[in-house]
């Protein structure tokens, strides 16, 4: 330890330059670990019948590209279907979700009235009780009181707002000025339009947040649309691709079809909307 | 003007709080009765005091999956050294840096479903793993992955990390980026070598991030069930080599149709959680307080 400042330190550009080699080795092979098996999936779904899923040594490019694995999966499944539940689930609950949540956000930041720290405090311990302890209960409401099993109605409507999105929206609320709602207040306007057109525009890159971490959420859920959709016509993309695995269990090109499906609009709408996404995702750890 | 006020309040939180009420309220108290219930859901609970806790602590199974969940809550240290080292790694202006920073993100947002079943089709013994280690010679015969138990939990928390590491690497880069360039320049004045710069300034100075980490990763251990159910397709593992609390939960609930069973289970991970939380909490205090 002692030795570097004895030792005649190498010329310090030398020792830069060795260190960013170092670290573009290291980005390059967790980029390759990252990466490989999206690749991997991607160049097998084009792969023919007479390209080799594994062989010795391993051959990643199809020789003989084809669409049919595509094909095939389309014609024995309603992937169209699935795609357009994914969509409408998730575009309802990230809409209604964040309306709902910015809503109940509004008065714990600014308002005060009885019971409203009681609330809060309510909403923040039910934020600790882990999903799946719901799932029980939330399936027999389903099949005897809702009766929406096997409906999309079911993956939406407990989804309809989120006690993380009322607390991230709530911190956002807080930190606008209470000169601007009194200013409203003195024009007259009602609690609701305050609310509608002073507040929302003001925290729109918190609702974007909040718009964000829902969707990543609701288009990658499988746990409660799993045990509720179980007629191809009413499943989402995740568990589609689930009964996918099951439907061509000996077909990996088949599967790596349908995870290429499943996979790429995401990627596509991150690579898009990359620092959103990012500062979405992970923003909300400050909220 | 008053009373409309007071009423105001309410209207706005009514909606939210109708579906909280629903939809995480009830079901709280719900489970808690159905867990001393004899329960099926096609027919009435019968009230059976505490027989499914006890079925329960005779239940080697169960006692499996809650060894296994502690277990699993190795990949909380795993995460939080590999995404900080990964996190000091990226903190740096370098062309193409952002680039690498999104690539490493892509897995928080692609799935764990999708994700689970590509690395099943990787690790199937006639999959691109065997074929790759046998290509290289790092093998002899081809591994049977996914039917050899020892292995099930294993790749599972690999499985784990590597879907959460890009998200870890962001909130402590969030972090290093607040901490004052001075006080790197102070320990190399000081004779730190990058290691020792990195140990001395970087570690103390992550401390609120590293705290934030461990209990959200630990949370989501303790939950896993996305990629038990991938990898194992659904039936937890040779031997239940797999089965995790959450797991064994679902399988009692919605494969074997044991609802007051597994409303128990649920109750045994509801005290954990607590107990994890308060656990935590504590921690998250005492990381702000020094932070």
């Amino acid at each position: 330890m002692d030795q570097s400042r004895s030792r005649p330190s190498a010329p310090l550009a030398l020792r830069r330059a060795l260190e960013t080699v170092l670290v573009y080795a290291v980005l390059a092979s967790v980029a390759v670990l990252t990466v490989f098996p999206f690749v991997w999936v991607f160049f097998t779904s084009f792969k023919g019948p007479n390209d080799p899923i594994v062989s010795v040594p391993p051959q990643l490019l199809p020789h003989d590209p084809t669409l049919a694995n595509y094909a095939r999966v389309w014609s024995q499944l309603p992937v169209g279907r699935f795609y357009a539940n994914s969509l409408l689930v998730t575009g309802a609950v990230v809409v209604f979700n964040t309306l709902l949540s910015a809503l109940a956000a509004y008065p714990l930041a600014k308002m005060k009235f009885p019971g409203r720290d009681a609330i809060f405090y309510l909403l923040l311990a039910t934020y600790i009780v882990p999903p799946v302890l719901t799932s029980i209960p939330s399936f027999v409401l389903a099949v005897t009181v809702f009766r929406y099993y096997d409906q999309l109605a079911s993956v939406i409507l407990p989804y309809l707002a989120g006690v993380l999105n009322i607390f991230l929206l709530r911190q956002a609320f807080k930190a606008v000025p209470d000169d601007l709602i009194d200013a409203g207040r003195i024009d007259g306007a009602g609690e609701f339009r305050i609310w509608w057109t002073i507040l929302m525009p003001i925290v729109r890159p918190s609702l974007a947040t909040v718009a964000i971490i829902t969707f990543v959420e609701q288009w990658n859920n499988f746990f409660w649309p799993s045990l509720m959709l179980h007629t191809r016509e009413t499943m989402t993309l995740q568990v589609g691709l689930v009964a996918l695995q099951g439907a061509f269990a000996n077909d990996a090109r088949g599967i790596a079809a349908g995870v290429v499906m499943t996979v790429v609009p995401m990627i596509i709408f991150f690579a898009a909307l990359q620092r959103q996404f990012i500062r979405g995702l992970t923003g909300a750890v400050k909220g | 003007m008053t009373r409309r006020l007071s009423l105001t309040p309410y209207l706005f939180l009514a909606p939210a709080l109708l579906v909280i009420a629903v939809f995480v309220l009830y079901p709280i108290g719900a489970v808690v009765y159905y867990s001393f219930t004899d329960y099926n859901i096609v027919t009435p609970p019968v009230w059976i005091g505490f027989k499914n806790y006890q079925q329960l602590a005779r239940d080697p199974i169960f006692w499996k999956a809650l060894r296994n969940s502690f277990l699993y809550l190795l990949v909380t240290p795993i995460l939080i050294s590999l995404s900080m080292l990964l996190a000091i790694v990226v903190n740096r202006r370098l062309p193409g840096i952002t680039a690498f920073r999104a690539l490493f993100f892509i897995p928080v947002v692609s799935g764990s479903i999708a994700v689970g079943i590509a690395w099943r089709l990787m690790l199937d013994t006639n999959g691109i793993i065997n074929g790759l280690l046998l290509a290289l010679g790092l093998l002899q015969e081809p591994i049977q992955w996914l039917a050899e138990p020892a292995l099930t939990l294993p790749l599972a928390m690999a499985l784990t990390t590597w879907l959460g590491l890009g998200y870890y690497m962001m909130i402590f880069l969030a972090g290093l980026q607040n901490i004052p360039e001075e006080l790197y320049d102070s320990a190399v004045i000081d004779g730190c070598n990058t290691w020792q710069k990195h140990w001395h300034v970087s570690v103390p100075g992550l401390r609120p991030q590293i705290t934030f980490v461990a209990v959200i990763s630990s949370l989501a251990a303790l939950q896993v069930f996305n990629e038990i159910f991938t990898l194992t397709g659904g039936l937890g593992g040779i031997l239940n080599s797999g089965v995790t609390i959450v797991f064994y939960l679902w399988r009692q609930a919605f494969r074997l149709n044991h609802a007051g069973l597994a409303s128990a289970i649920a109750m045994v991970l509801l005290a954990i959680t607590l107990v994890f939380s308060i656990l935590n909490i504590r921690l998250l205090e005492r990381g702000t307080e020094e932070a």
